[in-house]
């Protein structure tokens, strides 16, 4: 027992000396075996490991999301949503950053990525607010915070590595994020207005838009809205698998680029190709790490003798969910969501199933607590993004725009909680 | 000479990066074109193989890439308070580590193609064989081990280097 806990503060220690997270897991996962196994067998494993990975048709499905999101984003499908979105809602006090959030939800429905949307939402809201001498604070609260529905509206990477790690639909798992994903976009609307009501000068209203240009930027959603709903669609019918629904998603995306935008050049395409293939990499090298430690911690038999201390200690269910969200909730401040959630789901997810918690529920849960991880110091990703990007505004600054928004992220886990359905009614309807 | 070979490294990793990007484009084609003959009662044969396959070229021939755009998720909370001199050694301390892992790693990758060659083992509905993907996964490896040697060379030999 010494040693494997050894073997796991090693992991602790590479990780915070900057050791990419992926090859961390892999280095400690293989160490690990070598401990418990031997040498030899610990070799051959990462060579038969390293192969069914990589060649698993299950993750094939995450370049061909990536890929989707990020030819919209080099097509520029984000501005158009924004500015829907702005005609609709910026008249509104705090309308800018309302519409904001609404185009964080709206492209998050057909890209993945927190950051892509952090970066561009910068550059298409930022300068609007500035105009309208929106208050810093809650002008960069409201991209970062927004762009982390990246996460939880589906097509999600955290929910398709959840899927192949715990072996749940993908399908269903995205159905069930959907709910969440919009009560948490809900929220955020809400605490703008809420913040506006009672900080007037925070958010003063935008210009009168006349009914005839707000009707004719609606067309704007609509590629977004038949990307969503064919992606969406299919696996809601069950007449595709997800790997081909990211297959016709980056296809169709391509098709809505070149063809109705007109806005996808060559070195678009190129930069579009460029960036899927280095995240997948990213991904897929943390998945693969994750899955050679997971070998080693269930040869170690950690995870059930998780399960039976925690069997043990005769603590309510509830409370047990509330620690581990209180756990993800740290970790997440001092570590990239995706990477800490690879570690723990081989103890976590046990523990949770054996308490009788739907495993589907229990994923889009982790899902909201991991991104809140995003925006919370001293890690905080997508506000370094914003901060970044913004220039002229501190990241003390973006921190303290954040901090109104995690009332809406501790309530979307609450109500999550109470109300299970709001995460099961959508995937029972799945075929 | 750490130059030119950084150089190589990135020529090296460019080309790579091209095969993934293509065996990316050729993955969505192929996943595409079953999903539209599936309903006509013609799915493509070994499709879900070759989607396998091709997945893996598109993991694998980027690695390189990734490594020098340092695309790698990594959590520096706690290297940004050092001092440059003490992150250079941390740099280089991992750089080494992951330089023998990736070895390794390439060099199992390898043994386990060479093996599947040897039993003569082919996929399972085209019956085709599959050790030049595990050797190409191998080679991937080996460039990812290439790239990290030399960002620890540059890290020992001219400590200036680490922030390329």
């Amino acid at each position: 027992m010494t040693g494997i806990i050894g073997i796991l503060v090693l992991l602790a220690v590479m990780i915070l000396l900057q050791m990419p997270v992926g090859f961390a897991m892999a280095i400690v996962g293989f160490c690990g075996l070598w401990y418990v196994t031997g040498l030899s067998s610990a070799l051959s494993m990462i060579g038969t490991e390293t192969w069914a990975n990589f060649s698993s048709y299950g993750l094939t499905v995450i370049p061909l999301f990536i890929l989707m999101g990020t030819i919209c984003f080099y097509s520029g499908v984000n501005q158009s949503l924004y500015d829907t979105a702005y005609k609709w809602f910026g008249r509104t006090r705090g309308g800018i950053a309302m519409a904001t959030v609404m185009a964080c939800a709206g492209f998050a429905a057909i890209c993945g990525s927190n950051n892509a949307t952090a970066a561009t939402m910068t550059t298409v809201a930022l300068p609007e607010m500035k105009k309208y001498r929106y208050d810093k604070a809650l002008s960069a609260g409201s991209i970062a915070c927004g762009s982390t529905l990246g996460v939880v509206i589906p097509p999600s990477v955290v929910l398709i590595v959840y899927g192949i790690q715990t072996g749940q639909s993908i399908g269903k798992l995205f159905w069930g994020s959907t709910l969440p994903g919009l009560l948490m976009a809900f929220l955020f609307v809400l605490t703008i207005y809420v913040l506006c009501a009672k900080h007037p000068h925070w958010g003063p209203a935008g210009p009168r838009v006349r009914w005839i240009d707000k009707i004719k930027a609606l067309p704007g959603m609509s590629e977004m809205i038949i990307l969503f709903g064919l992606v969406m669609g299919g696996l809601y019918s069950g007449a595709y698998t997800p790997t081909e629904a990211g297959a016709a998603g980056a296809f169709f995306a391509f098709l809505i680029a070149i063809a109705i935008r007109r806005k996808l050049s060559w070195k678009g395409f190129v930069s579009a190709v460029l960036d899927a293939l280095k995240v997948t990499s990213m991904v897929i090298v943390i998945v693969w790490g994750a899955v050679l430690f997971g070998r080693f911690l269930t040869i170690s038999r950690l995870p059930f003798q998780a399960v039976e201390l925690v069997s043990n200690l005769h603590i309510s269910p509830p409370l047990v969910i509330g620690a581990i969200l209180v756990i993800y909730g740290i970790a997440g401040m001092v570590m990239d969501a995706l990477g800490f959630l690879l570690i723990s789901i081989p103890i976590f997810f046990p523990i949770a199933t054996q308490l009788g918690y739907d495993p589907i529920w229990f994923g889009c849960l982790l899902t909201v607590v991991t991104t809140m991880g995003a925006v919370t110091p001293p890690v905080g990703i997508c506000a370094f993004v914003v901060c970044g990007m913004a220039q002229d505004i501190p990241l003390s600054v973006v921190f303290k725009g954040v901090a109104w928004f995690i009332p809406a992220y501790c309530v979307t886990m609450l109500l999550m909680i109470l109300f299970p359905q709001i995460a099961l009614f959508l995937p029972g309807l799945v075929k | 000479m750490i130059l030119f070979l950084d150089r190589m490294s990135r020529r090296l990793a460019q080309w790579f990066t091209w095969i993934g990007g293509i065996a990316l484009i050729a993955l969505t084609a192929l996943a595409c074109f079953n999903m539209l003959m599936r309903p006509l009662g013609k799915p493509l044969a070994g499709a879900y193989e070759l989607i396998g396959f091709l997945g893996a070229l598109v993991v694998a021939f980027p690695l390189g890439y990734a490594q020098l755009t340092r695309s790698h998720i990594s959590v520096d909370i706690l290297t940004a308070r050092y001092s440059k001199r003490k992150r250079q050694i941390v740099h280089g301390i991992n750089s080494f580590l992951c330089t023998i892992f990736f070895l390794l790693v390439a060099w199992q990758s390898a043994r386990y193609a060479t093996t599947v060659w040897k039993r003569g083992e082919m996929s399972e509905t085209l019956r085709m064989v599959y050790h030049p993907f595990v050797y190409m996964v191998a080679l991937c490896c080996l460039l990812l081990a290439f790239i990290l040697l030399i960002d620890f060379l540059k890290t020992v030999l001219s400590p200036t280097a680490e922030d390329r």
